[in-house]
């Protein structure tokens, strides 16, 4: 594509559901091309950045967090009609996030649990991925995203080619820097064989194992990990648990959780109940 | 620092099996001829020399619980006293506490990681208005020397060779990287239970692609030079010549090292036998348990494959070009707009053995594999492929059998005496002898073998071997006339001559990952008892295993007990048929064909054994075949009149055939049109 001056820039937004912030921050890791960036995209909503709100048309809408209210499933309706690109960026969106391990849970005994006033919360019963609601053009993986990821979106846009994401596992990022695998050499329960590559192998090369949070390769075995787990001789909640993190709610490692006897402690203790008569919100 | 002119120079596995050594390079300096010893209070000179010499040592060192190839500053970074422990799936340290550095076996990093790194910088693309330009990346080669090779990373290096340099393009940026690496190698001394260059042909020893190679004593190094560089920095190191005991010592812990590995892979014939494969419905078990992960392909010093990545700016008007390490277990691999060529994670394990050993050999000539077993330590499901390469690509019951241990008393007049240690009555007419004080060569005999059974004025009789005991054999022997008679009258204590154990053997290891349909009538069963005994004792390695049994009457049916104990375990479906029954038999009666005529199986993915009668094995030969069961999956035995057991008395010729020394086990496809033929 041939570089012509008066290029219009095109309408980059972000939105967020029920999510931390920290994959859309992670627009603002790419210091060395911020102004470059804002030659050729408009950002016309960013909630951590700036206050302006739009109501769309979006070339480009990025959508952070999972849909966990009434109101978010009806508001991920209308945003896709307002966007011509849509793209999911973090394990929220993509897969659920952390918080859809309420989705296995008792949801109303912890929402008697945690508030003084259980009436003023309106949630749902689960925390879902965008996709389960709206058509997605282009998923994102991470808890965060990976700005190299997020550039390489934003690159192809610009250019008009495919994104460039690598189906790989995490291994290959692993292998790739000469890192000692963790899992065979030190027995460390390692998720990077069945996870999606991008976060750079992070934690394996800082001696932990992954804990999936790029979410599932394409074609995960996570049977077979699990069942790997398992003659290592952890109890099948540990393996359960194992899965049950970040990207817990995706297919592959939700069938494992299922088959080792679901995530732990699906329902409140009794003790983290408020004491009558205070305010959470307060 | 090997001229390319010489390449490929580094012995790498062969087809065959063996390796294909190089000529070593005539060493001309005028230093002695070697070997010397190096003192290991000397060691650090070497590293001196090389650090003068302006190159970076790349050697072991322990880093995050493995050790690895790392820069190596002084001896202080060796691994001293410390080894390893490999096993699928598993690596783990262990201290020896001694002196030795190089007293471990290879660790997850090759030397490739330096000839051919995981990222390279490719080219520069530029656009301006409408011209396009690329600039190539030149990389300068760092100079290396790398620190205790193995002989199976030789092999690799030499084998990256062919695929990079052998052709008619090649890659310059490797050319470079090999041209300025000095190669010091290490003789293996300890393996890995994950090793098996001895299959391969690569190893333990060092045979040429080094420039010096060092065998470490307790008290230092026996010191080879295989090129002048080599030789060259010998001169400059304080070594003298290594006496006799020291060159003794060394080739008696190489020759120790081969001797614990054996042959684990086969390689005879292996090509062909995989190629056979394709459809075989063990790549899709394999794919249960594989994760697709690649990383035997990362850890794998002769895995060459990348791919190319581009980094643009936002307008896309300069991109830089990577190649980065890729692997054919990866989706993109085998992609194209519309989907992936290899999309189940079958087809690309598949691709990884088929290549690794016999399509390699249909490109450059060699096996794609060295042995070096890291394919199987670094798996992080543990699949061991020797065991893989077994099931899907068994090796053909060869025969003769080099292998096989001689049979004792192997001239026809001579049998070795063995005592009865009991007598058990099976039916009206038949007895089971349980023989001890045998041979050891009964003991580790095969199961379908036979022994000819002697007593004194009575003719020898060859008696199949219904089970092979710790010390123990059992001979199985029906009442037929007055030999049998005269043995079956024996009692314990009684002494007995055997010869043997003689004859072919049921193909147990090809039937490894398939299904086993044991079909036998009367005393048919007794040659079969053995090999259901291996059955069971590995029953993991086999699928269904299916026995079907047919006799006479109730009355008439060996091991009464045992079958019922087998039928009990529900891992083994055995059924029975009786010719005539009398009045307390509720099972079927009937042919033994009759038993699997409903039966749902599918012959296409079983071997069948069957023994029995003539008439009755050709009966159910048909309605095997008729299952889909090819002739040469199928084995039966023939029983001939024997006198010597050994193929010299010609008593049990079969057309081509000595039915005692060839048989008596043999594929239908072997026997052809001689199964069944009346008269021959």
């Amino acid at each position: 594509m041939a570089t012509v001056a008066a290029r219009p820039r095109l309408r980059v937004g972000i939105v967020k559901m029920a999510s931390c912030d920290g994959c859309q921050l992670t627009l603002l890791d790419l210091e060395d091309e911020l102004l470059a960036l804002a030659d050729r995209f408009e950002i016309v909503e960013f909630p951590e950045a700036s206050s302006l709100r739009s109501a769309g048309p979006y070339d480009v809408l990025l959508v952070e967090g999972s849909v966990s209210t009434p109101d978010q499933a009806e508001e991920i309706l209308e945003l896709r009609r307002q966007a011509k690109l849509l793209v999911t960026i973090g394990a929220c969106a993509s897969y659920g996030g952390i918080q859809a391990l309420r989705n296995w849970s008792d949801h109303d005994a912890y929402r008697e649990a945690v508030y003084a006033h259980p009436e003023y919360i309106e949630s749902l019963a689960t925390a879902t991925p965008i996709a389960e609601h709206v058509k997605v053009d282009l998923e994102l993986h991470g808890c965060p995203i990976s700005p190299e990821q997020l550039r390489e979106v934003l690159v192809s846009v610009a250019v008009g080619r495919r994104p460039q994401i690598r189906e790989e596992a995490v291994c290959l990022e692993c292998k790739r820097k000469g890192a000692v695998c963790v899992m065979v050499a030190q027995g460390v329960p390692c998720l990077g064989p069945v996870t999606q590559s991008g976060c750079n192998a992070l934690c394996p090369t800082f001696g932990r194992g992954c804990y999936g949070c790029f979410g599932p390769r394409e074609q995960a075995n996570a049977t077979s990990l699990a069942r790997t787990f398992a003659l290592g001789g952890r109890e099948g909640v540990e393996v359960s648990r194992l899965f049950a993190g970040f990207t817990g709610w995706s297919a592959p490692f939700r069938s494992v959780i299922a088959e080792y006897g679901g995530p732990p402690g699906m329902t409140p203790p009794a003790e983290t109940r408020p004491e009558g008569g205070s305010d959470a919100r307060r | 620092m090997v001229a390319d002119e010489r390449m490929p120079y580094a012995p790498y596995p062969s087809p065959s099996g063996t390796a294909v050594a190089a000529t070593p390079v005539p060493v001309t300096s005028a230093n002695g001829s070697g070997p010397w010893f190096l003192a290991r209070a000397n060691l650090d000179v070497l590293l001196d020399l090389l650090h003068e010499d302006d190159r970076k040592i790349i050697g072991p060192t322990v880093a995050d619980g493995a050790i690895v190839y790392a820069e190596i500053r002084s001896v202080e970074d060796l691994p001293t006293g410390i080894g390893d422990e490999q096993s699928p799936g598993h690596y783990d340290l262990v201290d020896h506490g001694d002196r030795r550095v190089f007293d471990y076996t290879v660790g997850p990093l090759s030397p490739k990681r330096w000839t051919f790194p995981p990222v390279v910088p490719l080219n520069v693309g530029r656009r301006d208005g409408k011209a396009v330009s690329f600039e190539p990346s030149v990389l300068e080669a760092p100079r290396l020397a790398f620190l205790g090779v193995r002989a199976c990373e030789l092999a690799a290096l030499g084998i990256q060779d062919r695929v990079f340099l052998g052709g008619p393009y090649t890659d310059e940026d490797y050319r470079n990287r090999r041209r300025s690496a000095l190669v010091i190698a290490v003789n293996c001394t300890t393996a890995s239970s994950t090793c098996f260059c001895t299959s391969m042909g690569t190893g333990p020893e060092a045979r040429g692609g080094y420039d010096l190679v060092l065998t470490e004593l307790d008290e230092g190094f026996v010191v080879r030079a295989g090129t002048p560089e080599g030789a060259d920095l010998v001169a400059h190191l304080p070594v003298r010549g290594a006496d006799a005991g020291q060159m003794f010592r060394a080739a008696e812990a190489i020759g120790k090292v081969a001797a614990t590995m054996g042959d684990p892979v086969p390689t005879a014939g292996l090509h062909d036998r995989l190629l056979a494969q394709f459809d075989s419905p063990r790549w899709a078990k394999i794919a249960e348990r594989c994760l697709s992960c690649a990383n035997c392909t990362m850890v794998c010093p002769t895995c060459f494959c990348s791919s190319v990545t581009q980094r643009s700016d936002l307008d896309g008007d300069v991109s830089t070009s990577e190649r980065v390490w890729d692997f054919c277990f990866t989706a993109g691999f085998a992609k194209v707009a519309g989907g992936s060529f290899r999309s189940r994670p079958r087809d690309r394990y598949r691709q990884w053995l088929t290549h690794k050993f016999a399509t390699w050999v249909d490109q450059f000539g060699t096996f794609g594999c060295v042995g070096c077993g890291r394919c199987i330590t670094w798996c992080p499901v543990g699949i061991d492929i020797r065991a893989e390469l077994l099931q899907i690509a068994p090796p053909l019951a060869a025969r003769p059998e080099p292998a096989r241990p001689r049979p004792i008393a192997s001239t026809p007049g001579s049998f070795a005496t063995a005592r009865i240690v009991s007598v058990r009555p099976e039916t009206a007419d038949v007895m089971t002898l349980t023989v001890g004080d045998v041979d050891p060569a009964f003991l580790s005999g095969e199961f379908g073998q036979f022994a000819m059974v002697a007593v004194p004025a009575f003719p020898p009789l060859p008696i199949s071997i219904s089970r092979f005991g710790r010390d123990t054999i059992d001979l199985t022997i029906r009442a037929a006339g007055p030999a049998t008679a005269s043995i079956i009258g024996l009692g314990p204590r009684d002494e007995i001559g055997l010869r043997g154990p003689l004859g072919s053997s049921w193909p147990i290891e090809r039937a490894m990952g398939h299904d086993v349909v044991i079909v036998t009538g009367g005393i048919g069963l007794a040659p079969l008892r053995p090999l259901i005994d291996g059955l069971l004792a590995q029953r993991e390695r086999f699928d269904a295993i299916r026995l079907y049994y047919g006799a006479r009457t109730p009355n008439d049916q060996l091991y009464r007990e045992e079958l019922r104990g087998w039928a009990a375990r529900g891992d083994i479906d055995v059924q029975l048929t009786v010719d005539r029954a009398h009045d307390d038999w509720t099972g079927p009666v009937g042919v033994v064909t009759h038993l699997f005529d409903r039966a749902t199986w599918d012959g296409s993915r079983s071997l069948a054994f069957v023994c029995g009668p003539e008439r009755m094995m050709e009966a159910t030969v048909d309605a095997l075949e008729a299952r889909g069961l090819a002739p040469d999956r199928i084995f039966v035995t023939l029983e001939r009149h024997m006198e010597c057991g050994i193929g010299l008395c010609g008593h049990c010729q079969t057309g081509r055939l000595f039915v005692c020394r060839d048989g008596p086990v043999f594929s239908l496809a072997q026997l052809g049109d001689i199964f069944g033929r009346e008269g021959i």
